[in-house]
């Protein structure tokens, strides 16, 4: 019996052990943008998008899980591999592709931080620099691995979006109606957020970091099953906070008809667990979430760009040696930090929009992805199944059918009036 | 016609998918590769050129560079009519590599600057009367050149950083050959470690197979013991055996341990009876047991040796240890006589025998490999050791329990 007991401790210490890339990049996916996004979706649209998000589990958890295993069998990251697979120009392209969309990430997250810190009447002015300059200084100075672990623990705060989405009351009937109801609008509002959704829940620089995590740890191909198995699950949980976060701001703003024009009016959707706390604590969760993008995505970049390039990378190198690692480090919190800075610019907007901008790039990376799977010469017998196949494709022509007619109705309308 | 034979220095990019003409001008197809047959810290001849046909049944046809008129910038010419040139379909795997294949875009180690770095074009030009590969360009100019956009850069701020094709070591395809680069093994191992960090698990790995095995040993050991890992269970037991059984006994047995039970004992299996058998001996005791937490980190002197002696013997051995405290006397055989400290070596007189400072030693101070933690504790704290003994059932050292060890055990993360 003990030994029984024991063995199957054994098997979860193992599984922890394994644990990691799956959920780590699953909960990073719930960052600025995408609270911002969540609670938009349902404070504008109520409980209407959720099919879409339902859809986007299936094809997150497949997405995923083909980065876990392009990393399992070439152990490289994607920015290698496109290099030397389809060489100088599909490698400037794509690396171009990923720096606009992870920029755009980065800006979103430091409106977030700013918009956070907002809430406690910080102004932006001060926030922001003090935030730019921390993140450099920690990166530079200090305990990358440590700093990503606090943030990580703290943006477990999305637990209380479960525990209010049961507070608030729901119609969890009609919640689940709607996830299997598809509905949609032809306007320029309803598919700015859609694609938005898309977008924030999966993403090119989400692809990226996957695979060099999958890589770093050193997974052994043996244990292919089980890294799936946790990509599967950290999906879903991802997906589960972000229908709690649907639900309760469909319960609390859409039902009462108030639109989030600022970071104060998503907070309002925690008022049925936190009261007058809900400022405080959704001020708290942002911001966590911000932090963790924050550090998480400039060094993602500049691991991507130095080995598609080349460049020496790794905080362990000096400045001169690694003068192209440590400069797009730079770049990428300077120019989202003075984009953020801009006077009265709408961090909200900045948020969504950068989302939309993820959402539009991301075909670019998946049709990388996909090419690289199901080439024999690289993955071996380890190409793609036909359903995988078939959920890659429905999302990355979804994408491009979804931004195809948000320009079109964007014209449409722009003549209209 | 009239065509000049001028001094060439030309870049890869400036070749590829550039059309093949033969001596009447007629297209044959674009250049698609060029083969060499690499040799360690030589300029490499170019051999064939590797061209994509326009038409006829073989598409990719492998022509000698003998009959190459004109290879320079956007323009290649044959000497011949093509029907002449004896063209090849297949050229053997083993002897020949294509620079765009497998070099153009891949990682190389640069031996020089002893750093891993990425192809972004290769110089070609002449040496000895023979077009050769000259260099790797590794710069913002070289990506420049293969983006299209080298105006771009009209005020030259962009300088071509080469690094010399003998001091070059190209990884992917490469290796399979056996070819490594004099200087390669000339690197110290610590650098040689960093440079395979560097390299991805498939390269880094070839590299490491390339190595006769005792360089490749003390390159693994000095490898961060994470990758070590990674690296050795990617290699497998029969190819990492030889070099495993280089390595030292406690890096074999801490490696051994991190491998899953089934993995470990295939590479047990793979290694040398003897070596396999002291690993063994050590790996089978549970975490929490005397032989589990021992560590071999000691110094040994002969019962027969003066004091002058073991002082030697310790200035010698310091530097590969991390701490010293005491001395374990052992005779030619293992068997254990005893401790002496440091304190003891010191106040004797320089040429005293070893054996007769050790009096009133007990065979009860010692421990067993299979005693557990409670009786480790309860010994060392009865006899207030700091290190104690670890004996066979034939009285033969296997080890030492330091007090830092049972430490370790209760806080192994501090």
């Amino acid at each position: 019996m003990k030994e029984r007991f024991q063995q199957i401790w054994i098997k979860i210490l193992f599984f922890l052990t394994i644990l990691g890339p799956g959920i780590i990049s699953a909960n990073a996916d719930n960052d600025a943008g995408g609270i911002t996004t969540y609670s938009i979706v349902g404070a504008h649209f109520g409980t209407k998008m959720l099919w879409i998000l339902f859809l986007l589990t299936l094809s997150l958890a497949i997405t995923q899980e083909m980065g876990v295993r392009i990393g399992l069998v070439t152990r490289q990251g994607l920015g290698g591999l496109i290099r030397e697979n389809f060489g100088m120009k599909w490698t400037a392209f794509s690396m171009f592709v990923m720096l606009m969309a992870n920029l755009g990430t980065i800006t979103a997250e430091f409106a977030g931080i700013a918009a956070s810190l907002e809430i406690l009447n910080v102004t932006k002015f001060i926030s922001i620099p003090i935030a730019a300059l921390l993140i450099w200084f920690i990166l530079y100075k200090g305990s990358f691995q440590t700093t990503q672990k606090i943030f990580l623990v703290f943006s477990l705060f999305y637990i209380v979006y479960i525990v209010n989405g049961f507070l608030v009351g729901p119609d969890f009937k009609e919640a689940f109606q709607a996830t299997i109801t598809p509905y949609i609008e032809y306007n320029t509002t309803f598919l700015i957020t859609l694609i938005a959704l898309i977008g924030t829940t999966i993403t090119p620089w989400g692809q990226f970091f996957i695979q060099s995590y999958v890589v770093d740890k050193g997974i052994d191909l043996k244990h292919y099953q089980t890294s799936k198995l946790e990509v599967y699950i950290g999906a879903l949980i991802t997906n589960v906070v972000s229908f709690f976060i649907i639900i309760s701001t469909a319960a609390t703003l859409y039902k009462h008809g108030i639109t989030i024009t600022d970071a104060k009016d998503a907070a309002i959707a925690l008022k049925p667990l936190a009261g007058e706390l809900a400022q405080f604590l959704f001020a708290f969760g942002l911001f966590s979430a911000s932090m963790l993008g924050a550090f998480i995505l400039p060094t993602a970049t500049a691991y991507a760009l130095c080995e598609a390039f080349g460049w020496d990378s790794g905080f362990d190198i000096d400045l001169k040696r690694g003068k192209f690692f440590y400069s797009i480090i730079l770049i990428s919190i300077v120019i989202p930090a003075l984009i953020v800075l801009i006077p009265k610019i709408s961090l909200i907007n900045i948020m969504i929009l950068s989302q939309d901008l993820n959402g539009i790039l991301l075909p670019v990376i998946l049709i990388f992805v996909m090419n690289i799977i199901n080439n024999k010469k690289i993955m071996g017998e380890y190409t793609n199944r036909l359903l995988a196949n078939i959920v890659s494709w429905i999302t990355i022509s979804g994408l491009i059918i979804a931004t195809l007619a948000l320009v079109y109705y964007s014209f449409a309308e722009m003549i209209l009036k | 016609m009239v065509r000049c034979n001028f001094p060439l220095m030309v870049y890869l990019s400036e070749l590829i998918d550039v059309e093949v003409k033969d001596s009447t001008d007629s297209i044959i197809g674009t250049l698609s590769d060029i083969m060499i047959k690499p040799k360690a810290n030589t300029y490499s001849p170019l051999k064939y050129l590797l061209v994509k046909k326009n038409k006829g049944k073989e598409k990719l046809v492998f022509v000698p560079y003998d009959y190459v008129e004109i290879l320079s910038k956007g323009s290649i010419f044959l000497k011949k009519i093509f029907s002449k040139i004896p063209t090849e379909n297949e050229l053997n795997e083993e002897d020949y590599i294509g620079i765009r294949k497998d070099i153009w875009d891949q990682q190389i180690v640069d031996v020089e600057g002893v750093r891993v770095v990425r192809v972004n074009d290769i110089k070609i030009g002449m040496f000895e009367q023979k077009m050769c590969v000259l260099g790797i360009d590794i710069s913002i100019k070289g990506i420049l050149r293969r983006l299209g956009l080298e105006k771009l850069d009209v005020f030259d701020f962009f300088k071509v950083n080469l690094i010399d094709w003998r001091q070059a070591q190209p990884v992917k395809g490469f290796l399979k050959l056996d070819i490594l680069s004099d200087s390669l093994d000339k690197l110290h191992p610590a650098d040689l470690a960093n440079i395979i960090e560097d390299l991805s698990l498939n390269n880094g790995s070839e590299l490491v197979k390339s190595l006769d095995s005792k360089d490749a040993a003390k390159v693994l050991e000095e490898v961060d013991p994470h990758l070590q890992k990674i690296m050795v269970e990617y290699i497998g037991p029969e190819e990492a055996s030889e070099i495993l059984d280089e390595m030292s006994v406690d890096e074999i047995t801490d490696l051994v341990k991190t491998l899953p039970k089934e993995k470990a004992s295939l590479f047990l299996e793979q290694l040398k009876k003897g070596t396999a058998r002291k690993v063994e001996k050590l790996i089978h005791y549970p975490d929490n047991t005397a032989g589990g937490l021992m560590n071999m980190e000691l110094v040994t002197v002969k019962p027969e040796w003066t004091v002058h002696e073991a002082i030697e013997e310790i200035k010698k051995k310091s530097p590969s240890q991390r701490s010293i405290l005491y001395v374990y006397v052992v005779d030619k055989d293992g068997t254990f006589y005893g401790t002496l400290s440091l304190r003891k070596l010191i106040i004797s007189a320089p040429n005293t025998k070893v054996k007769n400072l050790i009096f009133n030693f007990q065979l009860s101070s010692t421990l067993k490999p299979e005693d557990e933690m409670k009786d480790i504790i309860a010994l060392m704290t009865k006899y207030d050791l700091f290190t104690a003994a670890v004996l066979d059932n034939t009285d033969k050292l296997l080890g030492i329990v330091s007090i830092d060890d049972v430490m370790r055990h209760f806080a192994p993360d501090a």
